[in-house]
């Protein structure tokens, strides 16, 4: 091999000027990348000015990162039992796919980066595959998921009850909902185990935000988009779970501009 | 009688690697015994697990509380590298095989010249750095002093100062399962994101524009260097009553040469290589020299 080839795939050769400066060394002592070119906390570390350069260059990027992700924030997404403190949830994944893969109803997702790059590889709930019993079908009511995180990010109290763990709220879209377009569904009334849709004086399904857990129950069963699109521009099911805070505010929003009776 | 050929240890590691990467992948995809077994962030049963340590101290960090389980697995780590030292690096992270599968990088083939200059440009102070003896110096001296460290710092303070664990997200372990994952899940749900094509990208550019990612940069492999400051067992070890430098006199160096990725000297006569502590356990220099006076730890004939 020549050495002249490899002057140009060393990333140490392609570091700025600028962070070689932040680096620290003086302009008199950058002639060579020797031990000429050493600043003394460097050289008692025992290190060349090269590799300190790309060692702060590498620690300045993940600073950089931190940043960046931190200040273009994230979208709220639903989490599985145990994960509702988002801020602690966030401190404690490391992203290593046991609550995924433990999930007995296969509910617990990657969410992917387009949902940030914070959120990116952290586990979310996709309704559309399977909705959360508690793992009370399988596992005698211990959420798996939680049980399984090493790192406590999902984290329930002992004992914890599926009532004490709301996930999120349904929210129905009515123009998406076949019932509210032209009746005669109420396949989430019966399904959801909770007894938070209910149908009001016009026959039309409403949830009941205090008693809706978040199970996902009635999304997964949900109709309005198997398949093809029933209801035209409709993007997603009539019924689907969000965080709590998100449906909270789609509804003051609504009571804002009387939308809603 | 010819002798048997010998398996090389590049074979015998991307071996070792592949099947890791196969068992951890297969037990992900389908529901089996190992279900929640989890990638190579954690990987375990039940409520067994191997923690990555630099996950496990990035989240007691950025938790800012003791996370009895992670913190548990810290202590497991440790005695690994007690017993192992770094050879995780050589033997089980995927990022070595894949900076060898990818094109355009030169020089990484079996103990092959031309990685770098002489020099290695970096971890080791010139013949003029001033032979200080104060403690400071010697306990950076005695565990590799390198940028690696300044990147694990960096990683450290980030995750301090933004609350969650910052290297994880760009972390190529991570990435490697998380495309293979991605790909499993495309085919078994439908499920098509950007991911699938943005994560082998960062991937790439993590692994071949830095081509001396793992010597230079990772920060988790700083981690293990530093665990495996306390290595003292399994180790590299020379005889020098076979070496050819001492028997004939001649200039033979030829497994300092062998180790072109780590620049160790497992004769520790260099000066300018690097400490044990950087060791991967690989194998290069036991099979580069002609005397057998080096000896592996494991997987020798
Ligand atoms: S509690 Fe059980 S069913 Fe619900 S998300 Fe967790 S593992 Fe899945
Ligand atoms: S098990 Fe815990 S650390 Fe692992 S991905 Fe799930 S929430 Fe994150
Ligand atoms: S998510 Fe749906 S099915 Fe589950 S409790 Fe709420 S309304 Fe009922
Ligand atoms: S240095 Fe990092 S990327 Fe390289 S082998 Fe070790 S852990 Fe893997
Ligand atoms: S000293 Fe030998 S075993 Fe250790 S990294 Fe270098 S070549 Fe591999």
């Amino acid at each position: 091999m020549t050495s002249s080839k490899r002057t140009d795939a060393c990333p140490e050769d392609q570091a700025p000027a600028a962070l070689q400066a932040a680096a620290g060394d003086s302009p008199q002592a950058s002639a060579g990348h020797g031990e000429g070119g050493l600043r003394p906390a460097a050289r008692a570390a025992g290190i060349t000015r090269r590799s300190f350069a790309l060692g702060c260059t590498g620690a300045a990027a993940l600073l950089a990162l931190g940043g960046a992700v931190q200040a273009f924030g994230s979208d709220a997404l639903v989490r599985p039992p145990g994960g509702q403190d988002e801020g602690a949830f966030i401190a404690a994944c490391i992203r290593c796919d046991k609550c995924i893969q433990a999930c007995p109803e296969g509910a617990v997702v990657p969410a992917p980066l387009e949902k940030g790059l914070l959120n990116a590889r952290t586990p979310t709930l996709d309704f559309k595959l399977g909705w959360c019993d508690y793992c009370e079908g399988s596992h005698a009511g211990v959420p798996q998921c939680a049980a399984l995180c090493p790192t406590e990010a999902l984290r329930l109290p002992s004992g914890a009850r599926p009532e004490d763990v709301v996930i999120g709220k349904a929210y129905i879209v009515r123009e998406w909902c076949l019932a509210w377009r032209l009746k005669n569904c109420r396949i989430c009334v019966d399904a959801c185990p909770y007894d938070a849709i209910e149908l009001n004086g016009d026959g039309l399904p409403v949830v009941l935000l205090d008693k809706c857990n978040g199970c996902g129950l009635c999304e997964n069963l949900c109709i309005s988009m198997i398949g093809t699109r029933i209801v035209d521009k409709a993007t997603d099911r009539a019924v689907t779970v969000r965080p709590t805070a998100v449906v909270e505010g789609l509804l003051a929003r609504e009571a804002g501009v009387g939308g809603r009776p | 009688m010819r002798p048997r050929p010998r398996i090389k240890a590049k074979d015998l590691r991307a071996l070792a690697i592949i099947t890791v990467v196969a068992v951890i992948a297969v037990a992900g995809m389908f529901n089996s015994a190992l279900s929640g077994a989890g990638n190579l962030s954690s990987f375990g049963y039940g409520l067994i697990s191997a923690v990555c340590p630099l996950g496990a101290v990035e989240a007691m960090i950025a938790a800012n509380t003791v996370i009895p389980r992670a913190l548990l697995s810290l202590g497991v780590v440790l005695l690994l590298a007690v017993l192992f030292g770094r050879a995780f690096c050589a033997w089980v992270c995927p990022a070595p095989l894949l900076q060898r599968w990818f094109p355009g990088r030169r020089g990484t083939k079996n103990g092959s010249s031309g990685q770098d200059g002489p020099d290695g440009e970096g971890g080791q102070p010139g013949p003029g750095a001033p032979a200080s003896d104060s403690r400071a110096y010697r306990l950076m001296r005695s565990v590799g002093f390198d940028s690696r460290y300044i990147v694990l710092g960096g990683a450290l303070v980030s995750t301090a100062a933004f609350g969650f664990p910052v290297f994880c997200l760009v972390c190529p372990v991570g990435l490697v399962f998380a495309t293979i994952f991605a790909v499993f899940r495309l085919f078994a749900f439908g499920e098509l994101t950007v991911t699938l094509l943005a994560f082998p990208i960062i991937l790439v550019l993590e692994l071949v524009v830095f081509r001396k990612w793992c010597t230079r940069i990772c920060p988790l492999g700083a981690l293990v260097s530093l665990m495996a400051a306390a290595n003292r067992f399994f180790r590299v070890s020379w005889d020098e009553s076979k070496c050819l430098e001492a028997t004939q006199g001649m200039r033979c160096s030829l497994c300092h040469k062998a180790c072109s990725r780590e620049k160790v000297d497992p004769r520790g006569k260099e000066p300018a290589a690097r400490g044990p502590n950087s060791c991967t356990k690989c194998r290069e220099c036991t099979d580069a020299c002609p005397a057998k006076a080096i000896s592996f730890p494991f997987l020798s004939e």
